[in-house]
């Protein structure tokens, strides 16, 4: 028979182990503090977070996409040699595509945040970093309904179009 | 001529939901700008992906052989881009909040404020239930001076973040699974073939298997 006192020290013992960090707060705990002290580096944190848009944030992102995406492409050795080339070209074209129309979308509509039907009612009364925020996020979320149709008018042919220019100059090549 | 009231209703009903719509924009993403990179970056995937796949189903220069690999090789992108995007991006945005909130990562201005603070175990700081924003005093404090570090730090963390889930951890995920899936498609193409070889429309599989042992020359496949 279960004695009284052999649940509540069951119960004790689970609550005292739930009060115990687990091991990701322990690991966790463990790291150093650290202070930031160079005053370049941390105006530098400072205005980044201040000054960047969804616009840089697409252009960062593509610039490195070109750096890794094709040459992983380049060594998928699961696929055959002519399919291969496709994809490469077909990655690259869709990052110049994506890129190109992210970014110029993304500036043209946080650009467009400046007109009054899309500010909200308190706006003289916001600090100017909070102002520059909301332009930012409400000129990408318009920028995203933008995209809805551009991302088919213009991002899908400018694709296709890249990509059937890089493979006719690889079957140029061979030639 | 007046306006009908249904119409000035209803333009008072859509100014009213914009005017809200603008006021949650402005209380979610007003002073966050790391948590609006990483919630827009995912719309605009499942957006993006879209379109690219059809540009793959419907350019004519692709050959069907390609396309059987480029069109799961586009929806494995687009599953893998959304799911990797987010849960790389907003865990390490998350984790750099975290280290700035619990004074693990801080400036000089925030230690000098937390140097300042009476009542506080110093041990806790930099722990993980520490919470700097929880502080007597952080509003009139350092509450701006942590924000700005704050957002920094988020938006650099989301970069990060984004930087190695789109450009290196889908690519390799997104290869595996197309790679996968033009096997088994080439496969069931090739067994859909052998079917027809063996049981065409309108002959039974005897009367075929004669014809075909009998003019096995004029047969083409």
């Amino acid at each position: 028979m279960v004695s009284v006192s052999s649940i509540n020290n069951i119960i004790s013992t689970a609550s005292s182990g739930l009060k115990k960090p687990n091991v990701f707060k322990r690991l966790y705990n463990k790291l150093p503090n650290w202070e930031v002290t160079s005053d370049k580096l941390l105006t530098h944190v400072e205005n980044f977070g201040k000054k960047c848009t969804s616009a840089h944030q697409r252009g960062i992102l593509g610039a490195t996409a070109l750096l890794t995406q094709p040459f992983i492409d380049a060594r998928n050795k699961d696929v055959d040699e002519k399919t291969r080339k496709y994809s490469v070209a077909r990655t690259i074209a869709k990052i110049i595509a994506g890129t190109l129309t992210g970014v110029a979308i993304r500036y043209g509509c946080i650009k467009a945040m400046n007109w009054k039907p899309f500010l909200p009612s308190r706006w003289q009364s916001l600090t100017k970093d909070v102002q520059d925020q909301y332009k930012n996020a409400m000129g990408t979320i318009v920028s995203l309904v933008v995209m809805l149709f551009t991302n088919f008018l213009i991002d899908a042919p400018l694709t296709k179009f890249l990509t059937n220019v890089m493979t006719q100059n690889q079957k140029g090549d061979k030639k | 001529m007046k306006t009908p009231e249904f119409i000035t209703d209803m333009l008072k009903k859509l100014a009213n939901k914009g005017a809200s719509f603008k006021d949650t924009v402005l209380k979610k993403y007003g002073e966050q700008p790391g948590t609006m990179l990483v919630h827009t970056g995912v719309l605009g995937w499942i957006l993006s992906s879209l379109a690219q796949v059809a540009a793959v189903a419907f350019n004519d220069k692709i050959p069907a052989e390609q396309k059987v690999f480029l069109i799961p090789q586009e929806i494995g992108d687009a599953a893998t881009n959304i799911l990797s995007f987010y849960i790389v991006t907003q865990s390490v945005k998350s984790l750099a909040s975290k280290l700035v909130t619990t004074g693990k990562l801080k400036n000089p201005k925030i230690s000098a404020f937390l140097e300042k603070v009476k009542g506080i175990d110093k041990s806790k700081i930099g722990t993980w239930d520490f919470d700097i924003t929880k502080l007597a005093g952080y509003k009139t404090g350092i509450k701006d001076d942590f924000i700005k570090f704050k957002n920094g730090v988020d938006v650099y963390a989301s970069l990060a973040g984004s930087i190695a889930s789109c450009n290196i951890i889908t690519p390799i995920i997104r290869n595996k699974y197309a790679s996968d899936k033009q096997k088994d498609v080439l496969a069931q193409m090739q067994k859909d073939k052998m079917k027809y070889l063996q049981a065409p429309r309108g002959i039974s599989m005897n009367k075929y298997l004669q014809n075909v042992y009998a003019k096995h020359s004029e047969l083409k496949v």
